[in-house]
């Protein structure tokens, strides 16, 4: 995505128009192919069937050979022009379509999910493997489960975990739960062996995490950093809440 | 800062100090070599009076319980004249301000460590602590302390504008935000003892900037230095202003002498080439 600002016209009180350049609007890079995806309704998953470009190459699960974005990736890359989507019957979905599929709080999740990756940040759901090759069937929604080096921090959550939407729907209000992992931008990142992430987000619905609810995250993640985000008015912020222990001095 | 606390500590105790608990600070008299050594480990505000042989001091009531109940080097008298017991002192301390138990077991697990802890009202939070004497450095840190419970129901940091504000707050002053959280074991406040069974845990808040940190392989540690960095500019300008000096002013005029010299060599050698010029001519 490239920046640069753009002039926008003000009506002035007196009649007059006055050319303003407000801030700083992301404009979009010019996309000649666009990868296809056929949206699977019952997944919540767009499964691609052409692929071009190479944002694939950070996004979207593998299962079985073939790749699968979820919601907020699907939203992404329609936002930026780079996939047509299909739906069943074989007729393209529009933005408008997609936006009425992010209810509640998903919509705030997308948003963070837009931020972080516009930053050039590798950003996976947590706690699902980005690719499992021995997978026995080829739907997502039996084989996305995770990969054994991540099976640890699923141990400690629901069982939705394995679906894709499950642990984004069945949360309680004001409930904090990791929701993506992230990786600074890598040009060697492969899905195969994607590593440690750099951080863990988190995301609470309502006020801000309890330091109670902080500590059970931090054991379930592990020594992995973890950033708790804010959505409002669609402005994104993170936040850190690092245990400190202030040294003695002499 | 151990060093000087532990000066003050025996030289009140050889002056078998008193205070005076008046409203919500205590007062207290000291012979002016005293002074320097309240003055330098950071206890207390001064007050201005026209005495001759004393200079009175006011004390916080977590300055004095900590001189008293910790230090063991300061005694508190109330109306009656009589000096007060650490069981005394504590409930009148907690009569006076509900939430002593908490912040005093804050403030005395911040001072342990020889941090030096001033109030944090400027700020907007309970306390600030120092690494140095305030008067070299600015505070590392801007402290809120929240009691067990209290960041889950009724207390401060409840609402996301609550984080934002104190975050907002201390980072354009250049400090971390602080929560203290003080966890109980035991119940009852009835005496001091209990304070052994509080735990304090610490917890830095920063608000974390994904644009600023996308080739930071070790997150957080450029900004750690960022503020070092403030910290050491901060203390050296404090430094020149608090003791007016001018930096290096010897040097200066040497610097000014040589390039004095260099240009009338220059000068001198154009001459020369000139003259050789003409000469040849």
């Amino acid at each position: 995505m490239a920046f640069e600002a753009v002039p926008r016209s003000v009506l002035l009180h007196n009649g007059g128009w006055l050319n303003i350049t407000s801030g700083f609007i992301s404009k979009l890079q010019f996309r000649k192919d666009k990868s296809r995806a056929h949206w699977i309704n019952e997944i919540g998953m767009a499964e691609v069937v052409e692929n071009k470009g190479k944002l694939w190459r950070t996004m979207g699960v593998v299962r079985s050979g073939k790749i699968y974005y979820s919601i907020e990736e699907t939203l992404f890359l329609m936002e930026i022009g780079a996939l047509l989507l299909l739906d069943d019957s074989g007729t393209s979905l529009s933005l408008n379509d997609m936006y009425a599929k992010v209810s509640g709080g998903s919509w705030e999740l997308f948003e963070v999910y837009r931020h972080l990756k516009s930053l050039g940040y590798i950003v996976g759901q947590h706690g699902i493997a980005w690719s499992i090759k021995d997978a026995k069937s080829n739907r997502p929604s039996v084989s996305l489960q995770c990969s054994p080096q991540s099976s640890e921090v699923v141990d400690l959550e629901s069982e939705d975990e394995s679906s894709i939407v499950g642990p984004f729907n069945n949360m309680h209000i004001n409930e904090a739960r990791p929701v993506f992992d992230v990786y600074l931008p890598n040009s060697k990142f492969r899905k195969s062996s994607p590593g440690d992430p750099s951080f863990v987000i988190c995301l609470t619905r309502g006020d801000l995490p309890s330091i109670a609810d902080i500590e059970v995250l931090e054991r379930q993640c592990g020594a992995i950093p973890l950033r708790f985000c804010h959505v409002e008015y669609g402005r994104v912020s993170f936040f850190s809440f690092d245990e400190v222990e202030l040294p003695i001095l002499p | 800062m151990s060093k000087i606390v532990s000066q003050l500590q025996s030289s009140l105790i050889q002056s078998d100090a008193q205070g005076l608990l008046a409203g919500c600070t205590v007062l207290i008299a000291v012979k002016p070599e005293q002074t320097d050594l309240l003055d330098h480990s950071c206890f207390g505000k001064r007050i201005v009076t026209a005495e001759k042989d004393n200079e009175w001091f006011q004390l916080g009531l977590e300055e004095a319980f900590y001189l008293c109940f910790s230090l063991k080097c300061l005694k508190i008298v109330g109306d009656d004249k009589c000096p007060k017991d650490d069981v005394e002192l504590w409930q009148c301390m907690i009569s006076r301000k509900p939430n002593f138990p908490d912040f005093y077991k804050a403030y005395s697990h911040l001072r342990m460590k020889n941090w030096v802890v001033k109030s944090g009202l400027n700020y907007g939070v309970d306390f600030v602590a120092y690494r140095h004497h305030p008067s070299l450095v600015h505070s590392e840190y801007a402290v809120l302390v929240l009691s067990e419970g209290e960041d889950e129901g009724n207390g401060r940091l409840r609402l996301w504008s609550d984080l934002h504000c104190t975050t907002r707050v201390s980072g354009s002053v250049v400090k971390t935000l602080l929560v203290l959280r003080i966890t109980k074991t035991g119940n009852g406040v009835a005496s001091p003892s209990c304070l052994e069974k509080y735990t304090v845990v610490g917890r830095t808040i920063r608000r974390w900037h994904p644009e600023q940190c996308r080739e930071d392989n070790v997150i957080g540690e450029n900004r750690t230095k960022q503020q070092e960095a403030l910290g050491k500019a901060s203390l050296k300008t404090k430094f020149t202003q608090k003791h007016d000096v001018k930096l290096k002013p010897g040097l200066v005029g040497i610097e000014r002498g040589f390039s004095l010299v260099s240009i009338s060599l220059v000068f001198a050698l154009i001459c020369f080439i000139v003259s050789r010029w003409f000469w040849s001519n």
